[in-house]
């Protein structure tokens, strides 16, 4: 069988090899005409970017003064303190957010599932897509905000039970983030898990009901793992994004004194634009990119594999 | 039963109230001046000074707040609209051709639709200040332009379109273009409005890229514009930037609930 991407050699039978050879070849010619526009800018905005910051990071840096050093930038990067510590608020999140929004959002997904078809349920999709199509800023701006002791709608409520410190700190600032992230994404997510539920066959479930399955049990240990692969690719996206979070630490750092390596991206910016060491950046994104690359793998070979194959 | 899906909705319409919390406590925000900010109440100011903050978006810095929403405008439509446009394109060949490197040029392109930004952004700026492009527009629009992730997403939707359609175009004496233009478009039209508001959206709300490439203030999109309102001596003016804030994501949403129905949400499609 032929592929997808693939999908017929029927002129190959049809007409001699000659005639196929020349209207391959002929095929080539066009299909290159039509992915030039795409193919330049591809070429000048990220290939040449990616050589161009390769180059780079081999460089030593004073002022405007610039010399090969092979790969020192890399070897400094891999054993600088700053670096790795910036990935604690990328590993919180991995370990803390990206877990817990999948399950909540499993769980509204099913609950939509629920009301699927019936009035109301295309306003409540609407309302929890919503937030994910707001910046990050506005969101941060919003959530720091209602967090800071000045404007604080909570503070009321937590004097009233007792409390009675400052509210927006350095210790609270990764709460305040992963609400933010929870708050934008995770209807986004459950909406996602939603469609796929959707797309499950009615006879799996139907026959697990007449053997006398319960409604948890049904939905846990036949509709999630058949929506695997779907919750796989979720967790990969927004562990990359985990990994790239800049506008939530960036925007609070406002309102709270945040250290310049907060995050990986916040780092690789401080360090290029506060302190000017753009080499010693340029391998700290290349790091962050190969990072990026080795945690999508999964999602890279699967989605090859499906537009591959039937 | 019956009680069952009563349970559902209450939760549901818990949940929803929570979302739209903070939306709610925006808009109250943009009501008050600072003294009622900072009062910490759940109401609308009282006096409402909505009007007052609107003008004084409107009118800081003369007027500045018109270039931030024409920019943001102007990136995102333009952008969206090419980066698309060049992805159908390129979506189109990959189903109508069997060509060479077809199944590697897939792959690099899936391959990079996952470099983050930040590796590629600073590059970006050096090669744009040899060009003299740093604090211009083209900045902003040029790196938009290349819309990877929707590249790899329009050629699986073009996947979906009956080659037959092709083959009965091309008996009829169309061009390969107009076979595009007028054939193939139209049947890929939801795909690209998906894309679009992606994009759109996308554009919008990136930070990241003109926090590093733009200086001038009239450059600026709004996302980026609303985090430089101070008052003259550069303290924050916190019921101008709430408000600055709202008026920033309206637009968002005339678009995306205009197009509404044309939307299938994506996934890989929210980029903070």
């Amino acid at each position: 069988m032929e592929g997808r991407l693939f999908p017929s050699s029927y002129q190959k039978l049809k007409h001699g090899g000659g005639f196929f050879l020349k209207k391959r070849r002929l095929d080539s010619v066009k299909a290159y005409v039509f992915l030039s526009p795409f193919l330049f800018f591809f070429s000048f905005m990220v290939l040449y970017p990616i050589i161009k910051g390769f180059d780079l990071s081999l460089k030593g840096q004073r002022g405007a003064r610039m010399w090969y050093v092979g790969f020192d930038n890399y070897a400094r990067v891999l054993t600088d303190p700053k670096f790795w510590e910036s990935f604690k608020i990328p590993a919180y999140l991995l370990l803390v957010q990206v877990p817990l929004m999948i399950f909540c959002a499993i769980l509204i997904a099913l609950l939509l599932e629920k009301v699927e078809g019936r009035k109301g349920a295309t306003f409540f999709r609407l309302v929890y897509y919503i937030p994910s199509t707001i910046p990050a800023i506005v969101a941060a701006i919003i959530w720091g905000y209602m967090f800071s002791d000045s404007m604080s709608p909570f503070l009321p409520i937590l004097n009233l039970v007792g409390f009675s410190g400052k509210l927006l700190t350095r210790e609270i600032v990764p709460l305040v983030m992963l609400i933010i992230i929870l708050w934008q994404l995770t209807g986004y997510t459950a909406i996602m898990i939603y469609s796929s539920l959707l797309s499950i066959p009615k006879e799996y479930t139907e026959a697990a009901t007449l053997d006398g399955a319960g409604y948890w049990q049904i939905a846990f240990r036949i509709k999630v793992p058949i929506i695997k692969d779907m919750l796989i690719t979720l967790f990969i996206f927004n562990a990359i994004g985990a990994l790239q979070v800049f506008n939530e630490p960036w925007m609070l750092g406002g309102l709270v004194v945040l250290p310049t390596n907060y995050t990986p991206a916040m780092y690789i910016y401080n360090s290029a634009f506060a302190h000017g060491r753009f080499t010693y950046a340029a391998a700290m994104g290349l790091i962050l990119a190969a990072i990026t690359f080795l945690i999508s793998f999964y999602f890279l070979k699967s989605a090859t594999k499906e537009m591959f194959t039937e | 039963m019956k009680k069952n899906m009563k349970r559902t909705f209450i939760i549901l319409s818990i949940l929803a109230v929570i979302f739209i919390f903070p939306f709610y406590w925006l808009i109250i925000g943009s009501t008050k001046n600072v003294s009622q900010l900072f009062q910490k109440s759940l109401l609308p100011g009282v006096p409402n000074h909505f009007i007052e903050n609107t003008v004084n978006v409107f009118a800081y810095e003369g007027g500045v707040f018109f270039h931030w929403l024409i920019n943001s405008l102007i990136y995102s439509s333009v952008g969206a609209f090419v980066g698309v446009f060049l992805a159908s394109m390129a979506g189109y060949s990959f189903r109508r051709y069997s060509f060479f490197g077809k199944k590697t040029l897939f792959i690099v392109i899936l391959g990079f639709s996952m470099v983050p930004g930040y590796a590629t952004t600073l590059p970006l700026f050096m090669i744009f200040s040899n060009l003299n492009l740093i604090d211009t527009r083209w900045a902003i629009l040029l790196p938009s332009f290349v819309n990877i992730f929707g590249t790899y997403l329009m050629i699986a939707y073009w996947n979906q379109v009956p080659r037959e359609l092709f083959d009965a175009a091309e008996i009829d004496g169309a061009n390969d273009f107009t076979t595009f233009l007028r054939i193939g478009l139209p049947n890929i039209l939801p795909g690209f409005i998906t894309l679009f508001i992606l994009a759109f959206v996308g554009i919008w709300n990136n930070f990241f890229l003109p926090l590093v490439m733009l200086n001038s203030r009239t450059k600026m999109p709004l996302v980026l514009g609303i985090t430089t309102i101070t008052d003259p001596q550069g303290f924050p003016v916190y019921n101008l930037t709430l408000t600055a804030s709202l008026y920033a994501i309206i637009p968002l949403f005339i678009v995306f609930l205009s197009l509404q129905k044309y939307f299938k949400p994506q996934l890989g499609g929210v980029t903070r």
